[in-house]
């Protein structure tokens, strides 16, 4: 081979697409009123649903007269629980780990209800204006009981129990330990210690949760359409629970407005339209309205963390212990179990330092609210809030730089892989490259600088450090959530080549938003050597690969990209075989590139639509052995899965005339491996940190003491609008992981750093006055109140 | 969410929408913007048998100049209010506070009679007429009657109408002063206010001849503050005045905790906006 044609097949093998910020081929019709979401589905003669939902936080249910709303104009039929007794299994949320109670799902609610929202009886009729209206002609017959509204109720003495045959209302209790914490607390150099709060949070999708299930007479099958991020479970569940096989059962997600794990479970809902469709043997759909979505909708966070850490004089952090009661609302979520939030975060509590010793224990609590289920970064904001607030507790209290104990803390390069005292393991990743990137871009000696000037001047001026690693990407080593039955390990590509030559990548993940469409396609168009434009990506469909749990958990670049990588080297053989014979050249001579098969050095070529048409139309080209199907499958699975990591700094500015928090600069540098489109990457980055300053400064679900639920509207549910979104600098440290393409999930990423790092820099702005923070959101009326008892307490001690 | 059953009409003279609101027997809401009610339609909060919808009726949209005052038709939408040169020339305070309302989709479907009518407390129009003693003219049944903006607003959501009268005009006078402010906090630009203050003043040989001060966000009705303005009229003018004005009006409220501010947060922001607001105002007065 000559040097030029080495030159030659390098540059062909050079990616081409992926790291390319190639526009999102889902845009155009996104973002011109052309998606195809679940409302958008017109069947034949749909009928709508509406759910009459429980007005009680608990109560139980003494009778339910639905005789009125069935005489009602347009109404087709009225259900309620003992109207579907027997036409499904409940579903159990399983788990192996102990002491933990599954609470069933079931579709409606049971003899009793457990939270305000709670779907009770269904109404289905020609119209959902008319189901409406027969909503209200429904009696039912409550028998309050005593509302279980907070964790600290829920495990007081004399508590009403919300399972009576659960025996407690702590459904979960676990505790990770490692060497000895009390020991090395006590000789530690400096203890700093705090009670962390991350209140109730709302993930809200723009699109609200949406069913539609269209009814095959001819097969009594079900299409489910369903704005869901994991149709393959749901597909999977419902089978089950309604002994319907996967032939008779496809669900589908079209387009999906938004999930940030709102849409990652299963839900009573989607059981229930199933039910009705097959009873009625009828078309069904079902959006819910915001206020449905924000009350039944699996919520995020509400967990209090009772946190100490332990520093030897140099600032190395020798020990961690913490105490995490979770506030999981009334039932556990399947598949994840209610454990998913509260024990992740005891799981990533020591997060990417080198803590030697360590004792999290976490109790999941059951109150009357809505169940917790995944929240974009899942345990991991509020166990990075933690750490982080404690590290910078342990910066002050040592006189060391914030950047620098972080420094001191975190695992170094040569250090990998590195199991953390909960007992993770990191692989290779630019953790202190991170920091050091970050601090870089900030500006962070200049920040100090201009922050020194600021208080001169009497301004509450602040910087705030957030470090933080993350497991993505997941194999079947590591459960998704902890001793879950499912495998959640592997995913499946399945690439033909059609008889026109075109490509057709098809996938279990099921993008909602993360324009897998056009990363998954770039990836084929590599690794199959096709042209970007030739490739269909279709996913979110659970009758296009045997199984699948969908995207969620950062993981569909690596397992979905991983699949498609190894799905077009196999199809790509193939496709060199097929020219071999056509080009007359040795299979080992032939590149392929640009959907043409090459003869290396020569201008011999044969595109895909030859190749195609000699392997299934042209009955006299190849031989009959060598007229292959143009189509591989592959299931990949990365058996541990892949760390991704960032440092977030955040430069605030309080007012103490409004109490208002303005985010002067936003600085994130994150590893998430090989980037396989930066456009995408950082628009995952700025969304993300837009979702983390409303968790850090704006959102929160408040429930007063009867359970009810008070932020219900988005007039009451604030939420950062573009104005509070700061322009906000991304760096990339691209170190390659060990998975198949390098690279690392990062869809999480932004909502895990921001709010421990506007928790930081509200801290710091607020020092000079001796203030803590230590909740989440800090609104101006939290500011307000700080700052009033600060004032209280100087004036004290100036009596004094 | 979707609203109860409602018949709807479309009258093409406020004379015929009054009728259908007599027709109604009490039971009629006029639909002007939309912009509050139809939340409220979907909540099922507001269950009318009958929807008279203003919008086909014209000669309601207008901004005329009458001597001193200028007149707004009721069906001009918040959009032509922000961006009319007349009302930034005459009416200052009102062009500043256009901004603030809500956002620019609801600005150009929400109209001034709506949001009069609405009466919500924390918005803007309404603080604005009391502000300016603006004077709205109703029809109904018996003809037309005028109402000073003062007695129009009863409660929070609450105004003096009678079920069948229609909001058709709102006068303006044209405020002679020198100086003027108006402030306002919101969560986010375009919320309701958490609190908002509108100042104007006028000099006079010693001190102040004329002061305005009016807030909303703080009580059930946007406020006029006649004590504080004679009581801001009396003082002396020194660099403690802004101060001294800002506790003023601080005592004269009372403001209740909700979701979204505490009383106690509200008095803060309004003693802080009390003296932006006066600082602002003497500034601009020469």
């Amino acid at each position: 081979m000559s040097s030029d044609q080495r030159a030659h097949l390098l540059d062909a093998m050079r990616p081409k697409y992926v790291g390319a910020p190639i526009k999102r081929t889902e845009d155009p019709r996104l973002l011109t009123g052309k998606g195809d979401y679940t409302a958008d589905r017109k069947p034949d003669r749909p009928l709508h649903l509406a759910f009459l939902r429980s007005g009680q936080p608990h109560a139980r249910i003494a009778g339910i007269d639905i005789s009125a709303a069935q005489a009602a104009p347009g109404v087709v039929a009225v259900l309620a629980a003992d109207d579907i007794a027997d036409d499904f299994k409940p579903v159990i949320p399983f788990s192996r780990m102990p002491n933990y109670y599954a609470t069933p799902i079931v579709p409606l609610a049971c003899k009793k209800v457990r939270y305000v929202g709670e779907a009770v009886v269904a109404v289905i009729a020609t119209s959902r204006y008319l189901a409406e209206d027969a909503l209200e002609l429904i009696e039912v017959d409550y028998e309050p009981l005593r509302p279980i509204a907070r964790a600290e109720m829920a495990v007081a003495d004399g508590a009403p129990l919300l399972h009576e045959e659960a025996g407690t209302n702590v459904l979960i209790a676990r505790e990770f330990k490692k060497g000895n914490v009390a020991a090395d607390l006590k000789a530690a150099a400096v203890r700093v210690s705090g009670r962390f709060e991350m209140t109730r949070k709302a993930p809200l999708a723009m699109e609200p949760r949406s069913c539609c299930a269209e009814y095959d007479k001819r097969r009594d099958a079900i299409t489910l359409y369903t704005s869901s991020n994991i149709p393959g479970i749901v597909r999977d569940a419902i089978s089950e629970s309604l002994n319907l096989p996967g032939h008779r059962l496809r669900v589908v997600a079209p387009d999906v407005g938004g999930s940030f794990g709102s849409k990652g479970s299963l839900y009573p809902e989607e059981l229930l339209i199933c039910i009705a469709a097959r009873k009625l043997r009828r078309s069904i759909k079902w959006t819910a309205d915001r206020l449905e979505d924000v009350s039944s909708s699996s919520q995020a966070f509400a967990e209090v963390v009772d946190a100490e850490m332990g520093f030897d004089a140099n600032g190395v952090a020798t020990s961690l212990e913490a105490d995490v009661i979770g506030d999981v609302g009334a039932f556990s979520i399947y598949p994840w179990t209610c454990g998913l939030e509260p024990v992740q975060v005891v799981s990533f509590l020591p997060g990417p330092y080198k803590i030697a010793s360590y004792r999290g224990s976490v109790r999941g609590v059951a109150t009357c609210k809505p169940p917790t289920g995944p929240y974009r970064g899942v345990g991991r904001p509020i166990s990075t809030f933690v750490t982080e607030r404690l590290m910078d507790l342990g910066a002050r209290a040592l006189g060391i730089d914030p950047l620098e104990i972080r420094r001191r803390n975190l695992v170094r390069a040569e250090e990998f892989p590195y199991r953390i005292a909960s007992g993770i393991i990191w692989d290779k990743t630019g953790f202190v490259e991170c920091l050091d990137a970050a601090a870089e871009t900030a500006g962070y000696d200049a920040l100090r600088k201009q922050q020194a000037e600021a208080r001169k001047q009497g301004r509450l001026f602040g910087i705030g450090i957030a470090s933080y690693a993350e497991l993505t990407g997941i194999g079947s080593r590591i459960s998704a959530a902890p001793g879950m039955p499912i495998n959640t390990g592997s995913e499946t590509a399945k690439i033909t080549i059609d008889s026109t030559g075109s490509i057709t990548a098809a996938f279990g993940v099921a993008s909602h938003g993360q324009g897998l469409e056009t990363t998954l396609a770039q990836i084929v168009s590599d690794d199959l050597g096709a042209r970007f434009e030739d490739v269909r990506v279709v996913q979110g469909d659970s009758d296009e690969v045997p199984m699948s749990t969908g995207t969620y958990a950062s993981r569909s670049a690596v397992l979905g990209g991983g699949a498609a990588k190894h799905a077009s080297k196999l199809l790509q053989e193939k496709i060199k075989r097929v020219a071999s014979h056509l080009l007359e050249a040795n299979a080992d001579d032939i590149e392929v590139h640009d959907g043409n098969a090459v003869v290396l050095g020569t201008d011999r070529a044969v595109s895909f639509k030859q190749i195609a048409k000699a392997v299934y139309s042209d009955m006299k080209t190849l031989p009959v052995e060598a007229r292959e199907e143009l189509s591989a499958s592959y299931t990949y699975d990365p058996i541990n899965g892949t760390t991704a990591a960032a440092t977030h700094i955040a430069a605030v500015e309080v007012d103490p005339a409004t109490c208002f928090v303005k985010i002067l600069k936003f600085v994130v540098a994150e590893d998430c491996g090989r980037i396989i489109n930066p456009m995408i990457v950082d628009g995952q980055v700025h969304g993300g940190v837009a979702q983390g300053i409303g968790a850090a400064l704006f959102e929160e679900l408040i429930y007063d003491d009867d359970g009810q639920l008070l932020s219900a509207s988005l007039v009451d549910y604030v939420i950062p609008s573009a104005p509070e979104v700061p322009l906000m600098d991304v760096v990339h440290v691209e170190s390659e992981s060990a998975v198949a393409g390098g690279f690392r999930g990062m869809g999480e990423g932004g909502t895990i750093g921001a709010p421990a790092a506007i928790a930081n820099a509200i801290a710091d702005a607020l020092s000079p006055l001796d203030i803590d923070v230590s909740i989440l959101p800090m609104t101006p009326e939290r500011i307000f109140r700080l700052i009033e008892q600060a004032k209280l307490k100087a004036k004290g001690q100036a009596d004094d | 969410m979707k609203p109860a059953k409602f018949e709807y009409v479309l009258p093409s003279t406020v004379g015929a929408a009054v009728a259908a609101l007599v027709a109604s027997k009490g039971e009629g809401k006029v639909l002007a913007g939309g912009q509050s009610l139809l939340p409220l339609l979907n909540f099922r909060m507001a269950r009318p048998a009958v929807l008279v919808d203003l919008n086909a009726i014209s000669g309601l949209s207008y901004i005329e100049e009458r001597s001193d005052r200028i007149a707004i038709g009721a069906l001009t939408r918040h959009r032509e209010l922000e961006q009319s040169p007349l009302i930034a020339a005459k009416l200052p305070v009102m062009a500043a506070a256009m901004r603030h309302v809500a956002h620019l989709a609801i600005r150009n479907r929400g109209t001034i009679g709506g949001s009069l009518s609405h009466a919500d407390p924390a918005a803007e129009l309404p603080m604005l007429s009391v502000f300016y003693d603006a004077t709205i003219s109703v029809q109904g049944p018996d003809g037309r009657r005028t109402i000073a903006a003062e007695e129009f607003f009863v409660d929070a959501l609450t105004n003096c109408l009678e079920p069948e009268e229609i909001v058709v005009e709102i006068e303006f006078p044209i405020l002679q002063h020198d100086g003027w402010a108006f402030e306002e906090v919101a969560r986010r630009f375009g919320d309701f206010a958490l609190a908002s203050i509108a100042v104007s003043v006028r000099p006079g040989p010693a001190g102040l001849k004329e002061a305005r001060v009016a807030l909303m966000g703080v009580a059930d009705t946007p406020l006029r503050l006649r004590e504080a303005e004679q009581e801001l009229i009396a003082m002396e003018l020194d660099n403690r005045t802004p101060q001294r004005f800002s506790e003023i009006v601080v005592s004269k409220v009372s403001p209740n905790d909700d979701l979204h501010a505490s009383g106690e947060y509200r008095k803060h922001l309004l003693a802080q906006l009390s003296k932006r607001a006066l600082q602002t105002a003497l500034a601009a007065k020469g």
